[in-house]
């Protein structure tokens, strides 16, 4: 098996191996969704600590000017907005869209760990820490979510493709820089938190008979 | 006349001032609004309120028009009554979640109308549950100490069994006469057992709750508890009953065990007669006794398989601890010195003695300068030149022979370049406790012989060993397990320590010899 480390992600993608391999251990789908969940909530936690961190800093410059939520390079993507329709996607809908917005992001992470480091705020060490969490996470979550994918079925496991067009460079002025950093910040913000809810309707779904699950 | 005509126009002089003042003050359209807030509660549905300005005197209308991200077209708020005054309220079917809204609050007066611009960028910015509700204590006085089972229920508006919302709750208490609270993160659970609480003291707890990492709400009622005083003691109390409520029951019981602890000999024959001592083959007893414990460890050891060498031996079989110095070796001149033989314990059994951790690097024969009778066999062990070594043959306490090696010196440090200990084959077997552990400055966990065998590195000589039968074997222990395999140089140069737990080199430990 690959090594074990301590981190969540790993031991998930071990346990799905178990299944894989070994009827007996193997880890039921409850269980991975419900690691799944924990693992997005982390992901919404850190993006909201980060998008309050730079506000503390930063505050909000002439929010008009600022991009739109709209201007969001995933906002293509059609997503239930209220709980009624959440409750009427189905399962592979609900899983597709958490790894499209997932494979999203993989890109703009990293463009943002960059920037992070050399970011004219105060708080940057910290930001800087915590998007890197962001991407280990990111890439622990879409790895399970690939599994999970692959137990139910073809609609499960399609992608829609939401590619990153902003380029690796924010600007070159502060205000600049930061406005954008801020900008992909309130936008991951916003599909850390689609992502977390869908993942918990599934979950909860798939938990008929353990309604503490919900 | 004249005065009532003055007055006259007077009055209307001051009617007119008056009313023109009037008509002046009013006329004029209301301020835009300010300040605009919005609340969620349950993340299904919301309001907003927004601040007045002035209404320029007239009766002033405000209505708030909406455009969503997605939506084209604009739209009016669909009830300006539920949320109260200068409110409109989102029921469900006009809720959108991630979705960026627009407000537009317009003031409209005979006289004009202002309005200002408000943007929501995501309706989950603004969600803040209402408290907890139901939130109950029971003091549980059950053994060992009391504690509060603390219960409460979610908030009665927030649908928790969709999974659309993950409440989780923190929960505060605090005695009622002091300033600090202690808080609880609790997660999604609605209950809590709180243990840090003495009786006869007054509690007080609070509850809130966080919808998805949102707002907290605003806190509970709070609810008080009181542990009554003649809970279970906890052992101290008991203890302390025992000693001041009951002592004249106790008295007698006290009296028993003095007339027990005078005639302690003779309760001593009557309980505990003498017991057989065991028999171990080739221990005397009387050497217990006469504290030649060398004898002791021999006779235990002497000529069983010391188990875990006989575990190490497929690793370890090839190393021996050899000496080159006459002084240093088992004979029989040394049955009249204590300080010779050299008892190595695997790393696990520390027995208390006091080791030494040197450097290699570091001249080994400064190892030890504590001990005179040390000396020797220091400088003959610590010698590390590769020699070839001639097998000798000593007796010992038990009449059996033992064939050592003589000590390689220096090939401890470079073992693996060791080219000329061909004759370490001889040995077919060594009846002696002589062990060597290399091991680090401190032992980290009581690492055991199987651990540090994966460590030792295996000069190919050595593998001409065929068997060790006693304790002779030379461990090196490693940093980790998961290290491979090195040459014992870098090992060494690492900071590892020669130690010899031999009786000559601990200050405290028994004195081991051989006859």
């Amino acid at each position: 098996m690959a090594q074990r480390r301590i981190s969540g992600g790993k031991l998930f993608i071990t346990g799905e191996m178990c299944t894989a391999t070994d009827g007996e251990r193997a880890v039921p789908v409850n269980d991975l969704l419900d690691r799944a969940s924990q693992r997005s909530d982390k992901m919404h936690s850190l993006s909201t600590l980060l998008t309050q961190e730079m506000d503390s800093h930063f505050p909000p410059y002439g929010r008009m000017q600022m991009p739109r939520p709209a201007d969001c390079h995933t906002s293509a993507l059609q997503t239930p907005n209220d709980k009624e329709q959440a409750l009427q996607v189905s399962e592979s809908d609900l899983m597709s869209l958490a790894r499209s917005l997932l494979q999203a992001w993989v890109d703009p992470l990293a463009v943002l760990s960059t920037s992070a480091i050399t970011l004219p705020h105060p708080s940057k060490s910290s930001i800087s820490s915590k998007i890197q969490e962001l991407q280990e996470h990111s890439k622990s979550l879409a790895d399970g979510l690939d599994i999970l994918s692959g137990k139910m079925g073809p609609s499960a496991q399609a992608i829609s493709f939401l590619p990153y067009t902003g380029g690796t460079d924010l600007g070159q002025d502060r205000v600049t820089i930061l406005n954008k950093f801020n900008f992909l910040l309130s936008c991951l913000r916003r599909d850390s938190h689609k992502i977390d809810s869908f993942l918990k309707v599934l979950r909860c779904r798939a938990a008929k008979l353990q309604p503490e699950l919900c | 006349m004249y005065n009532a005509r003055m007055r006259t126009h007077l009055g209307l002089v001051i009617l007119c001032v008056l009313s023109a003042a009037r008509v002046c003050s009013s006329t004029s359209a209301p301020e835009s609004p300010r300040k605009f807030d919005c609340r969620s509660r349950e993340k299904e549905t919301f309001s907003c309120w927004w601040e007045p300005g002035s209404d320029g005197g007239l009766p002033t209308e405000y209505r708030l028009f909406y455009t969503q991200e997605r939506l084209r077209e604009v739209r009016e708020c669909p009830d300006y009554v539920s949320a109260g005054a200068n409110s409109c309220f989102f029921d469900k079917k006009h809720t959108s979640i991630w979705a960026e809204y627009t407000m537009t609050v317009v003031a409209t007066n005979a006289l004009g109308n202002a309005s200002e611009e408000f943007r929501i960028t995501d309706v989950m910015e603004y969600v803040k549950p209402d408290p907890p509700v139901n939130v109950t204590v029971v003091v549980n006085s059950s053994a060992p100490s009391p504690f509060l089972e603390i219960r409460w229920k979610s908030p009665p508006d927030v649908d928790v069994r969709t999974g659309w919302v993950t409440l989780k709750y923190e929960l505060r208490v605090k005695q009622n006469d002091s300033k600090e609270w202690k808080t609880v993160d609790i997660g999604s659970e609605t209950f809590f057992n709180f243990y840090n609480v003495y009786p006869g003291l007054l509690y007080m707890a609070q509850v809130r709750c966080k919808l998805d990492h949102g707002k907290w709400s605003e806190w509970s009622n709070t609810i008080f508890a009181e542990i009554p005083k003649n809970c279970k003691p906890t052992v101290v109390t008991e203890i302390s009953f025992f000693y001041l409520d009951h002592q004249v029951e106790k008295i007698p019981l006290l009296m028993g065990i003095y007339i027990l602890l005078l005639k302690r000999n003779v309760v001593k024959q009557c309980l505990l007669p003498p017991v057989p001592g065991p028999k171990i083959k080739g221990l005397n007893a009387h050497l217990l006794k006469s504290g030649r414990s060398e004898d002791v460890v021999n006779a235990l050891m002497g000529n069983q398989n010391f188990p875990p060498v006989a575990a190490w031996t497929e690793q370890v079989e090839d190393f021996l601890l050899v000496s080159d110095s006459d002084e240093w070796l088992l004979t029989d001149s040394f049955a009249s010195e204590k300080n010779k033989d050299i008892f190595i314990i695997p790393a696990g059994l520390h027995l208390g003695l006091e080791i030494q951790c040197r450097d290699l690097s570091v001249d080994l024969n400064t190892w030890e300068k504590t001990d005179d009778s040390k000396e020797e066999a220091k400088s003959n062990f610590l010698n590390m030149e590769p020699i070839n070594l001639p097998v000798e043959k000593h007796e010992f306490l038990n009449g059996e022979e033992m064939s050592i090696q003589p000590l390689a010196n220096t090939s401890y440090v470079d073992i693996q370049q060791h080219p000329t200990l061909t004759d370490y084959s001889r040995v077919k077997e060594v009846n002696d406790n002589t062990i060597l552990i290399l091991n680090e400055e401190e032992i980290p966990h009581g690492l055991d012989a199987e651990e540090v065998k994966s460590e030792v590195s295996v000069p190919d000589d050595y593998s001409r060993v065929k068997e060790v039968n006693s304790d002779v074997v030379f461990l090196e222990k490693g940093d980790s397990a998961d290290k491979p395999i090195m040459p014992l140089e870098s090992e060494l140069s690492k900071g590892f320590c020669l130690k010899m737990i031999a009786s000559g080199y601990v200050d405290s430990g028994p004195a081991f010899s051989v006859k």
